[in-house]
């Protein structure tokens, strides 16, 4: 066996969290860049109930799931009594590239990355698994503008009709109106808002439905998409945390999406179905027509990179607070400050 | 009444002498014992339960018994195949459950030294297990094949047929049972759960209908998995005979 502590040369430190530490370091095997997570256990062992469970769950599920586009676990080593999680380093992530005032995205762009998000959730649903935690600082991508989609600390299997979830998930600009309401079993409709709403940013470069509180999220896509009644959503009312909302008229996706074209308006009509069954998933939005209309999605080295990544090798806040925000596992309640 | 309360005390003292007695015991005998009691009382599914029997015998597969408290690593396997089954227990339930099961009698530990020492190590005994399984939390679960296997036939069976023996349970039975031995690290899920099958049905008497009309050497388990042979499956069989002649049970 190798000494994985020989095997990773630090190169720099990334992050600290509650939960973990991140550091950029070079693989001496093969020369890789990659980003190590070592979870802080060691004094803490104790005080919890043994190792973190969300590592855990990250490690179980990125070990059988493999695709261009999620994030790669390349190795998991224990050392005294802590656990890394070997990562690809990932140069940035969409949040980012979103709120960067010097790119610009062009409807190819927009594409690109529609694309390459809607490739990796496809496989991660079809191995029967829910990211549940899709955001734009989740989707991360690597100076070849390759998209890949991180964090699984909230991912979990789904299909079992007799499993209750929880639906204190997914951070709430990005949360599905079932979810707001309380659903305890629910599906790839959740992920799919999810796109929809990124894709929404994306074109606007601002966060589409930023609610203040959960009312207000439902309230926001309500005002958006009018309030559903028995009749386009049925069995909304049975829901446990359903309240009754102010009658509001849908409107129209063009009015907000201006300089949009017909077949993404479609697309994301079908993303944002209020009622769940409605919504597309994966596949079926990859067979839209607008993602084989013109133009074609940018091939990923012509994406557009923030310009700070390659002129500052050694300081990037960016991926740092990315990945600061990835590390508190347990962060969920954090996320959900009301 | 009074008999009837009588023959439930009988029962249940009956009951209480039948389970083992882990501090007589030497060395490794009972460590899958002690896995199942502990198991069940946490209330853990069966299947995460056998995931824990796993982690053991793939634990002591590479380190040397001698070197290691058999029930802090046993319960330390529960511990981790909680958690990477998504059934987490507490480790507090777990230091209680398993403190109490080696001293039979005794109250909750008092959060005194006994109490973190015996926490630390199992906590400890945890990752330790997790490194040496190389972070490989993935077990094939021979019982969800088993599951649709089971469906499948009771579809194939006259519906008088299948409810005449409980052919389900005793196969899910032998499969449990199973894990007691480390044999079963050597195949694979979907050929032990035939296997489990397989022994049910002969124990039981009961033939899969039309299956005598096939040929020598084709079996009516090959629509569920190809490539078990007729020997394997006996072997496997076998493997799981010797579950039972393994310990003679403490009465």
């Amino acid at each position: 066996m190798y000494e994985p502590t020989l095997r990773y040369e630090k190169i720099d430190f990334l992050g600290e969290g509650q939960f973990a530490t991140v550091y950029k370091a070079k693989d001496v095997k093969s020369d890789k860049i990659v980003a190590v997570k070592k979870i802080k256990i060691g004094s803490r062992l104790e005080a919890q109930d043994g190792i973190n469970r969300t590592a855990l769950r990250e490690i179980k599920l990125l070990q059988e799931l493999q695709h261009i586009n999620l994030i790669g676990l390349l190795d998991v080593f224990g050392q005294k009594s802590n656990v890394s999680l070997v990562f690809d380093f990932m140069d940035t992530d969409l949040e980012i590239i979103v709120k960067d005032s010097n790119i610009v995205l062009t409807p190819a762009n927009v594409k690109a990355y529609t694309i390459m998000t809607l490739k990796g959730l496809e496989y991660l649903h079809q191995n029967w698994i829910l990211h549940r935690d899709l955001k734009p600082n989740n989707l991360l991508i690597n100076r070849e503008g390759i998209l890949k989609i991180g964090d699984f600390g909230l991912a979990k299997a789904f299909g079992s009709p007799t499993r209750i979830n929880t639906h204190q998930v997914v951070t709430r600009w990005y949360r599905s109106p079932e979810l707001l309401f309380g659903a305890r079993q629910y599906g790839t409709g959740v992920d799919m808002w999810a796109v929809g709403c990124i894709l929404a940013e994306l074109l606007l470069r601002v966060p589409f439905l930023p609610g203040e509180s959960d009312l207000d999220q439902l309230s926001r896509i309500f005002q958006v998409f009018g309030t559903p009644n028995e009749e386009t959503w049925p069995g909304m009312k049975n829901l446990t945390d359903y309240v009754q909302f102010k009658q509001f008229p849908a409107q129209q996706l063009r009015h907000i999406f201006s300089a949009a074209a017909d077949d993404l308006l479609q697309l994301l009509d079908r993303l944002l179905a209020l009622y769940p069954p409605a919504r597309c998933d994966c596949t079926q939005a990859l067979q839209m027509p607008y993602f084989s209309n013109k133009p074609a999605p940018t091939v990923g080295a012509k994406l557009p990179m923030p310009t700070n990544i390659f002129k500052m090798e050694s300081e990037k806040p960016s991926l740092k607070r990315k990945l600061l925000d990835n590390i508190d596992g347990g962060s969920l309640a954090k996320r959900l400050q009301f | 009444m009074k008999d009837v309360i009588d023959v439930m005390a009988l029962q249940s003292s009956r009951r209480e002498r039948r389970l083992p007695d882990y501090r007589s015991t030497s060395g490794h005998s009972m460590a899958t014992n002690f896995i199942f009691e502990c198991g069940i009382k946490l209330g853990l599914q069966p299947a995460t339960v056998a995931t824990a029997a796993i982690f053991y015998h793939k634990f002591f597969k590479e380190a040397d018994k001698n070197d290691y408290d058999c029930y802090v690593i046993c319960t330390a396997c529960l511990c981790a195949a909680g958690k990477s089954r998504d059934e987490p227990i507490r480790l507090r339930d777990a230091v209680n459950v398993a403190h109490n099961s080696i001293n039979r009698g005794a109250g909750p530990l008092e959060l005194g030294e006994e109490y973190w020492s015996m926490r630390g190590a199992i906590a400890q005994a945890e990752l330790l297990v997790l490194r040496l399984l190389g972070f490989n939390l993935d077990v094939p679960s021979p019982h969800r094949y088993l599951l649709h296997y089971l469906r499948s036939l009771q579809e194939w069976f006259p519906a008088s047929q299948w409810r005449s023996a409980p052919i389900a349970r005793t196969a899910m039975a032998f499969l449990q049972d199973f894990h007691h031995s480390p044999a079963i690290l050597d195949y694979r899920a979907p050929h032990v759960a035939v296997a489990c099958l397989t022994l049910a049905l002969h124990v039981l008497g009961v033939s899969v209908p039309l299956a005598s009309t096939l040929d020598d050497d084709a079996a009516w388990y090959s629509v569920f998995t190809k490539d078990l042979q007729k020997e394997k499956n006996w072997e496997i069989m076998e493997k799981i005979m010797q579950v039972y002649s393994r310990e003679p049970e403490p009465i």
